[in-house]
């Protein structure tokens, strides 16, 4: 049997043979952890080691240890809640939303202080005093865009691991 | 007076600004866009009415390339009032022609967005003083000429011709720019700064020609022009295009290949005319040699040519090539009565030519046929359409009264003399422009003759064109007689029609000019001869025109015909490449790999060379232990990579460096690149994986030589690299960069509330991608988010079936 027939035979992840149970209960416990460990690197990224980049890289590098243990299929009917349509595409058309959004976000992010009266990507940053638990709290423009090279990483990576794990 | 800046910007602009509308407009009016395009160029024509009528001369100039001295830059004058003239006003009539000639046709929005940008580039053309805008233009109407000579895009012989116009025209221009150039830099020696203002350049023509000169650079700038001019101008041999591009819809060839196009390269000899030509020249300069010669062949062969064609757009098609010989070679002739004449037959010429191309269309269209043979006696069905065709072709045939008649006389004047002067061989002139001229009556007569005679049993009913067809020649036509009658009448150098002749034949003359008029030769001058020669031996020749026709068809064959040598240039420089592609792009990554990288080692081992860089000394090893240590496990794994038996432990082993990398990032102090590595190197760890599913699992046999070339490129690509690297670190700038960034990244001791003048994060890394280096970063995911759609596009466009 060749991997285009194992990929294309009616899915049954229970009787999956090409994983075991070790590798599915390890990713079922780290897969979150990952998730969680990505999103703070991408919030702490101003202040200590982190970014925008690498929290997208990590995030991608979970939904790729899914695919490889429970298979696309599982990811998008089980995961994200989506119909299959046949083809195995159904997500692509999501993650690319979400590689142009960001693209978006960032020249927005750009565009913003132009309104102002500042340059092109200027970034500034604001100070809250007396914030509860926080009592100063610190909010950069540059993460919004931030924000867009993380989600322009995600949806680019998880296109191409989607679409080269469906081959 | 100087003219209105927004005047000037509007007529060139407003037809690119209406071109860009027209699908939008295309949708609500449908079939009368062609009254919306007309429109536009009615309100282009009223514009330069306007300028022409204020009697405007000078330079609007707007800034466009301030650093290196380019400028959008526009001289108003009588040359390019001209010009702007017949491309505006032609337009007006072609557009609402179009109106009825295109009448059901596919694809009329992309014709009348495309005929609208072409006008604009053709007004850019006629009015832009800076050479890099008038190349711009140039090449704009080159390709707006493409799409529409390919317009029936399903057609080969459509798609033939436009590639072969596309081909020459273009590649003309090349040379063309390549010679502005020269031109640019003989400002620079001429002048204290170099310029591109064709306007300095005329102002200062003696000292530019003593720069070209001295340099030895005259005649090459001459000949690169003059390519230019030659090629657009469809001059032998690149006389080729003209003929095929009869593929376009008829107000296309009457429009871009009779009317105005063609007139750009004539427009470039009269515009360069003063610079090259001054009032001392010598009769028999470089100047004359080139073009005076270039326009007698060029007129001669196509004349010829035209009388053997078989199809009514054929003969018009080199009759135009033929009368553009007419204007080069009168431009060329360095006497005022050369100056003249191309002046009045620049317009004269627009004036029948393009009637002539209409009613062409109108026969094709309600006869259903173009073919020569096929046509007569279309006198009794279309008698308006007969009449225009009747004083258009007899003032093509240079018959007085009519206004052919007189630029033709002044081109016999001005070879009369140049032939005088010189003596000798000089007497060719008059002689090839006598010779030229008999054929140019005979195809002349020819063309006017299908509407006499007996009707062909052969032609079907014919149909009465719609009035939106006929007016557009009719006024064509009114303007031939009215030209006719002011000349025949020797109206003084102050009525209208001569006061303008008056301005063009200002800018293409070097020096002060006198007014200009023309009247009815009154006493036999030789001149005037040899006008009646020409009617004469052609009048005898034209009962045996069918004769004619044929031995010129029957010496047509192989080298003689220049289409020979171009299809044959073709066709080996395709079989060329096609025999070339198996061996550059074999489909095998390795080779383009192999490719890519050496030329890649060449060409940057070779610039340092170049540049004589030297390597910084060598200060001894500075590494800790544990450095020292992980290097060694990177280097072990990097070994291991080449030995691996298989793809999965290569990927493995290969892996193994990268993390050894990560941590050499811990141990020298750079947490965020360890980061990155780290998650980046465990990504592409999965990502190998799940391709080498689809890959055979172990190498094939290794070639022992393959092997040995891989070996030698590696150690020469990782040298380059290594060389790369310690010359850019040896640098060292009085003031790095990175004091500012860590004096800026971190939040300032005293700030406001709000502040943007410091990066205010403790991550100086993370501040330098997002604040100081956003602009990069944002270059970077931009690629990022190219590649996925790539990688989206490749693969499913191959699961589609949708490649080739």
């Amino acid at each position: 049997m060749s991997g285009r027939e194992l990929d294309n035979r009616p899915y049954d992840y229970e009787g999956d043979r090409r994983t075991t149970v070790i590798s599915r209960t390890v990713t079922r416990i780290v897969v979150p952890l990952i998730l969680l460990t990505a999103v703070s690197l991408l919030l702490q990224g101003h202040n200590l080691p982190g970014g925008g980049f690498i929290g997208a890289v990590l995030t991608a590098a979970a939904f790729v240890l899914i695919y490889v243990i429970f298979g696309l299929e599982y990811v998008q009917t089980d995961v994200l809640r989506m119909s299959p349509d046949g083809d195995g595409h159904s997500p692509v058309g999501a993650y690319r939303w979400l590689f142009g959004g960001g693209l978006a976000l960032a020249v927005l992010s750009g565009l913003t202080p132009i309104l102002f009266g500042y340059e092109f990507l200027t970034q500034g940053v604001w100070f809250f005093k007396h914030v509860p638990l926080y009592e100063e709290f610190e909010v950069a423009s540059a993460f919004f865009f931030d924000l867009g090279v993380y989600a322009t990483v995600v949806g680019a990576l998880l296109t191409v691991a989607a679409e080269v794990g469906t081959e | 007076m100087q003219p209105t800046p927004e005047v000037v910007l509007a007529v060139v602009f407003l037809p690119f600004v209406a071109a860009a509308l027209t699908p939008a407009v295309f949708r609500v009016l449908g079939e009368r866009t062609a009254y919306f395009a007309a429109a536009t160029a009615l309100v282009c024509f009223g514009l330069v009415t306007q300028l022409s009528l204020a009697g405007a001369h000078g330079t609007v100039s707007y800034e466009w390339i301030p650093s290196l001295g380019v400028s959008l830059a526009f001289y108003v004058d009588g040359l390019a009032l001209l010009i702007a003239f017949l491309a505006s006003g032609v337009g007006v009539l072609i557009l609402t022609y179009s109106g009825g000639y295109m009448h059901g046709e596919p694809g009329q929005a992309k014709y009348y967005a495309t005929l609208l940008a072409f006008l604009g580039s053709m007004l850019g053309v006629a009015l832009a003083s800076d050479l890099i805008s008038l190349f711009v233009f140039w090449e704009l109407t080159s390709l707006s000429s493409f799409l529409l000579i390919g317009h029936y895009t399903s057609e080969s012989a459509s798609k033939y011709a436009a590639r072969k116009s596309m081909l020459i025209t273009v590649s003309g221009g090349l040379f063309m720019l390549v010679g502005f150039l020269l031109l640019v830099w003989a400002s620079g020696q001429a002048l204290p700064e170099s310029t591109y203002s064709l306007v300095v350049l005329l102002e200062n023509a003696d000292a530019i020609r003593e720069a070209l000169t001295a340099s030895g650079l005259l005649v090459p700038a001459l000949v690169l022009v003059g390519l230019g001019a030659a090629t657009k101008s469809a001059q032998v041999p690149f006389h080729i295009w003209l003929p095929n591009a009869m593929e376009a819809p008829t107000p296309v060839s009457a429009f871009l290949h009779s009317a105005t196009m063609v007139k750009a390269g004539v427009y470039l000899v009269g515009r360069l005319r003063p610079l090259f030509l001054s009032e001392e020249a010598p009769l028999l300069g470089e100047w004359t040699l080139l073009f005076a010669i270039l326009g007698l062949a060029t007129m001669t062969v196509a004349a010829i040519l035209a009388v053997s064609s078989t199809d009514i757009k054929e003969l018009l098609a080199y009759s135009t090539a033929s009368h553009l010989g007419l204007i080069v070679a009168s431009f060329g002739f360095a006497n005022e009565y050369g100056a003249e004449a191309g002046a009045f037959h620049i317009l004269n010429h627009a004036s029948f030519k393009a009637a002539l191309f209409l009613v062409a269309g109108i026969v094709a269209h309600e006869a259903g046929t173009r073919q020569i043979s096929k046509l007569s006696g279309l006198r009794k069905h279309l008698p308006v359409t007969a009449a225009i065709a009747t004083v258009a072709s007899l003032s093509m045939a240079g018959i007085p009264p009519f206004n052919g008649f007189y630029s033709k006389e002044l081109l016999f004047e001005a070879a009369w003399y140049a032939g005088k002067e010189i003596g000798g061989l000089g007497y060719l002139f008059p002689v090839v422009a006598v010779f030229g001229s008999v054929f140019t009556f005979l195809y002349s007569v020819k063309f006017a003759s299908l509407f006499f005679g007996e009707e062909n049993d052969n032609l079907g009913h014919v149909h009465s064109p719609p009035a939106t067809m006929l007016v557009p020649p009719a006024i064509l036509g009114l303007l031939v007689l009215g030209i006719s009658a002011s000349a025949t009448l020797g109206l003084g150098p102050e009525t209208p029609i001569n006061a303008f002749v008056g301005h063009v034949y200002g800018s293409v003359s070097p020096g002060d000019p006198h007014g200009f008029s023309v009247h009815f030769p009154t006493e036999l001058s030789p001149y005037a001869a040899m006008s009646a020669v020409t009617i004469l031996v052609g009048a005898a020749l034209f009962p045996f025109y069918d004769r004619l026709h044929d031995g010129i068809n029957a010496l047509l064959r192989g080298p003689v015909r220049a289409n020979w040598w171009y299809d044959g240039a073709v066709e080996g420089l395709s079989a060329t490449s096609v025999r070339t592609i198996p061996s550059v792009q074999n489909g095998l990554l390795r080779t383009y790999a192999t490719w890519a990288l050496a030329s890649v080692t060449v060409l940057a081992l070779g610039g340092y060379a170049a540049a004589g860089v030297s390597l910084p000394a060598f200060e001894g090893f500075a590494i800790t232990l544990p450095i020292f240590l992980v290097l060694l496990v990177a280097v072990v794994g990097a070994v291991a990579v080449d030995i691996a038996p298989s793809h999965v432990a290569g990927v493995l082993t290969l892996s193994i460096l990268g993390f050894m990398v990560a941590i050499f990032y811990i141990l020298a102090d750079a947490p965020d690149l360890a980061l990155t590595q780290l998650v980046v190197e465990t990504l592409v760890l999965v990502i190998f994986l799940l391709v080498l599913n689809r890959l055979p699992a172990f190498y094939g046999e290794v070639n022992r030589s393959r092997a040995a070339r891989d070996a030698v490129l590696a150690l020469a690509v990782g040298a380059t690299v290594f060389v790369t690297v310690l010359v850019t670190t040896a640098a060292s700038p009085a003031e790095p960069i990175a004091g500012f960034l860590a004096e800026n990244a971190g939040v300032p001791a005293e700030h406001p509330p709000f502040f943007t003048n410091a990066g205010g994060g403790g991550n100086i890394v993370n501040v330098i991608l997002v604040d100081f280096r956003a602009f990069d970063t944002m270059g970077e995911i931009s690629v990022v988010a190219m590649t996925a759609l790539a990688i989206l596009t490749l693969i499913r466009m191959r699961e589609r079936g949708e490649t080739q």
